[in-house]
């Protein structure tokens, strides 16, 4: 039967071939790291055949079908990670391997050509990984390639290779379809050819060895030597699956994002030379970048030639300069790597960088928009309640410099300021003086002493009770000016529901309090036959409603629901413990992306479970829900 | 290959032992493998367990009552927001519709050949239905007369409110004789 096959084919011979090859010394540990090349390569290559089933390299797709792969497909994260982390370990073999052929001294006569394969492997691997990087087109890819295009302009006719290699001015579409087809078709094959020259020109030269005059006894290859190799082998992929499983994966970023602050790192393959490049400044840069990789690499290239000559010496001073290029190499590896962990500009923004991260993969189970990359952010809540109000509210309450001054501004609504400036003129246009509310009269600095306003603001925000801290003294201050002195009350009611003329100051500025004035602002207790504001009950759902006013209040940073107004303000100190929290966060607005004021923003929830194999729950929660942030507390009694 | 195998320690040729040593690495490579292929199984089969596309099983708004109640079929083109793998696309065309009435029903019929998938046309002059991939014909109430087609025209579920007619778009398996939503 094999006769037969091998009568037709020779596969059989060429198997005998490759099995009956003579080891020299016999089996043994020391022989296996080709053959890990070997294993790391075929499974490099499958790795890269599956995720190609799922990616789509274009600039709208690569991050949301990465994302998709990642958090979505069964087994996906394992499979990306695996990918990501086997190009490590091989640039770690390769490392290995080419320090075995220098100390011991296996690069001579006749393996040149191996030392050179072993080095143009490296390449490769170093590139594979480069283009690997950008193919996910998150922020971390973006950004790195930016950086290597700029190193590549620097080169003599850089500019027009990176317009060649970037396809265009600018990076794009085109950028991603040429990583992808070099990433996935060029390289590969080179990586191929490389570890083929070392495979078959490292057992030419053990050919030589065994046959020669003097032979060196053997064994046959298999099957003690290829037993060692699976040994080896195995323990290269237990560690690879240890270390994946353990990472989680690969990271991936947010979504390109050229407005974004990431800080870009490198592999850790190319902090040596990220390093370096810190030290050759403006014109300098490519002494770094160009001079000193380029002599470095020709030196290692040249090496067993080197060696070759001047007999010991040679050899020596060969050995002892490529010994001092690793240490090189692992020192300036190690001062970056120090340099980030101290450096807390960079930390802070990898935990921020994470934290979006999370979030938009959170999002984009939702299904990405085709405009794609940072469009995923338009499935966070917040951005879908920033469209409900441009569309309904800008146009008469101004936001941040964009909208009209028809009615109030909400720009830092009801903070102290905003209550301030009201109370000293109602009138003005950014407050009521363009619509018919003109009941009120401006209390000026004489009516109304700075102290004493702001003690009467202090009140207003107790009586909001939107969760707010309060200096209760002053509030108590507030009070007896707001009810005695001032007889605010005569028109301002504070007890609930009762109707003064004026809006009733009870609950005035919370988020339920905003949400009535939404539905129906005519209201007695509320700004009367006056209000020409429309009703939004039949208009907008009481989600969308309730989800408004809580934008509308989280532009003074108040993002957790109210307690109760105190009503006695004696013993109600308003010192709410959860309520300090979201107001250390950033109250800032230009939530462009939808950033805005949630320290508690839930799409994090979802991208918490690290995307393992949910796939049900994914599916699950893309429909469900994604209920507005806060966990609403006694909510709506208003409604 | 003249490489002889004359290993001196003799150890490779003693057959238990090279037994064992095939097993070893036999069961070395099957598991190094499937470290790869385990997982890639799953990854490749995620979409028989799951759903990868879906688009509104709600009632599609189709137009007016007006409009479609006629005798003669009026194509509709139904647009919903549609989830496709990482993507979801918002007001798409996920699929048309035969709308006529018959008998003083408004009958919505699926454009979606239960043959073979083809788009079905209408023979004004003929008054029938056709599918110009392989001959199907079907009558005005999307009865299959003639051609490969196994099963009738698929209807579709029409909803009548006042004057808005809206459709629920469901595909079918094809080439089967009983009609399966897929």
């Amino acid at each position: 039967m094999w006769d037969w096959l091998d009568e037709r084919t020779g596969l059989v011979s060429i198997w005998r071939g490759f099995a009956d090859h003579v080891v020299p010394r016999g089996p043994s540990l020391k022989g296996v790291l080709p053959a890990i090349l070997v294993y790391l390569l075929v499974q490099q290559m499958v790795l890269g055949l599956l995720l190609a089933t799922h990616y789509a390299p274009s600039a709208t797709d690569a991050w949301a079908s990465t994302a998709y792969i990642q958090d979505r497909v069964s087994a996906g994260w394992f499979i990306r990670g695996l990918h990501h982390h086997a190009t490590s370990a091989m640039i770690l073999v390769i490392l290995a391997y080419l320090g075995q052929l220098a100390i011991t001294g296996a690069f001579a006569k006749p393996r040149e050509f191996v030392w050179i394969s072993t080095l143009g492997l490296l390449l490769v691997t170093m590139v594979l990984g480069v283009t690997g990087n950008v193919l996910p087109w998150d922020d971390q890819g973006y950004w790195a390639i930016q950086v290597e295009l700029g190193i590549m302009e620097q080169t003599p006719g850089g500019g027009m290779l990176r317009t060649v290699v970037q396809g265009g001015n600018d990076v794009g579409n085109l950028t991603l379809t040429r990583m992808y087809a070099i990433h996935a078709l060029v390289l590969p094959a080179l990586a191929i050819a490389m570890v083929a020259g070392i495979v078959v020109l490292g057992r030419r030269a053990q050919r030589a060895e065994t046959s020669g005059p003097r032979p060196h006894p053997g064994v046959a290859f298999f099957p003690s030597q290829m037993l060692m190799d699976m040994i080896g082998i195995v323990l290269v992929a237990v560690a690879l699956v240890g270390v994946t499983v353990s990472t989680n994966g690969s990271e991936l970023f947010a979504p390109a994002d050229p407005t974004s602050t990431f800080q870009a790192r490198p592999e850790w393959y190319f902090l040596p030379l990220f390093q370096l490049r810190m030290y050759f400044e403006g014109p300098l840069e490519p002494i770094a970048t160009m001079l000193i990789p380029g002599l470095v690499g020709g030196f290692i290239v040249l090496a067993p030639f080197l060696a070759a000559r001047g007999g010991n010496l040679g050899r020596f001073g060969v050995l002892g300069g490529l010994g001092l290029v690793a240490a090189g190499a692992v020192a300036l590896t190690a001062i970056s790597i120090q340099k980030d962990a101290d450096n807390e500009s960079y930390v802070e923004s990898m935990d921020k960088a994470r934290k979006d991260a999370e979030r938009a993969r959170g999002f984009a189970k939702e299904g990405v928009v085709p405009e794609g990359g940072p469009a995923v952010f338009y499935n966070d809540p917040d951005y879908k309640v920033r469209k409900l109000y441009e569309e309904h509210c800008q146009t008469c309450h101004e936001l941040d410099g964009f909208g009209g001054v028809e009615a109030p501004t909400f720009t830092n609504y009801r903070d102290r300021t905003w209550m301030s400036e009201l109370i000293r003129n109602p009138n003005e246009d950014k407050f009521f003086g363009k619509t018919e509310i003109d009941d009120m009269d401006p209390y000026d600095a004489e009516a109304l002493p700075d102290d004493k306003l702001e003690a009467v603001v202090e009140y207003l925000v107790q009586l909001s009770g939107s969760g707010e801290e309060v200096d209760a003294t002053l509030a108590e201050q507030g009070k007896a000016l707001f009810i005695d002195e001032l007889d605010c009350n005569g028109c301002h009611e504070v007890e609930p529901g009762v109707d003064g003329g004026g809006p009733n100051m009870h609950g005035h500025g919370s988020a339920p309090w905003v949400a009535r004035v939404i539905r129906d602002s005519a209201q007695p207790d509320l700004y009367g036959s006056d209000a020409k504001m429309p009703k939004f009950a039949d208009k907008l759902t009481d989600d969308e409603i309730s989800d408004l006013a809580r934008f509308v209040v989280a532009r003074r940073g108040v993002t957790a629901d109210p307690v109760p107004p105190p009503v006695e303000g004696e013993k109600a100190k308003g010192d709410e413990p959860e309520a300090d929290a979201p107001e250390g966060e950033e109250p800032e607005a230009d939530g462009a992306e939808g950033d805005a004021a949630d320290g508690d923003d839930e799409g994090a929830g979802d991208g918490e479970d690290d995307g393992k194999a949910d796939d049900v729950d994914a599916d699950a929660d893309a429909k469900a829900e994604d209920p507005p942030p806060p966990p609403p507390p006694a909510d709506d009694e208003a409604g | 290959m003249t490489a002889q195998s004359d290993s001196p320690s003799g150890t490779a040729e003693d057959p238990g032992r090279r037994r064992l040593l095939v097993l070893g690495i036999g069961g070395a490579c099957t598991a190094v493998a499937g470290v790869t292929l385990g997982p890639a199984a799953s990854f490749l089969t995620h979409p028989v367990r799951v759903p990868t596309t879906s688009g509104s099983d709600a009632f599609i708004p189709a137009g007016s009552l007006q409009q479609l109640s006629t005798d003669t079929p009026t194509k509709v083109d139904l647009y919903a927001d549609k989830v496709d793998a990482w993507n979801r696309v918002e007001h798409v065309k996920v699929g048309s519709a035969w709308v006529l009435e018959r008998e003083g029903q408004l009958v919505a019929l699926s454009t979606v050949c239960p043959h073979l998938g083809c788009a079905i046309d209408y023979q004004t002059e003929e008054k029938r239905f056709v599918c110009p991939c392989h001959d199907s014909f079907f009558d005005l109430d999307g009865k299959a007369t003639e051609g490969p087609s196994p099963r009738d025209m698929d209807a579709l579920e029409v909803q009548v409110e006042q004057d808005a007619v809206a459709i629920r778009y469901q595909r079918f398996k094809q080439g089967t004789d009983a009609k399966e939503p897929v």
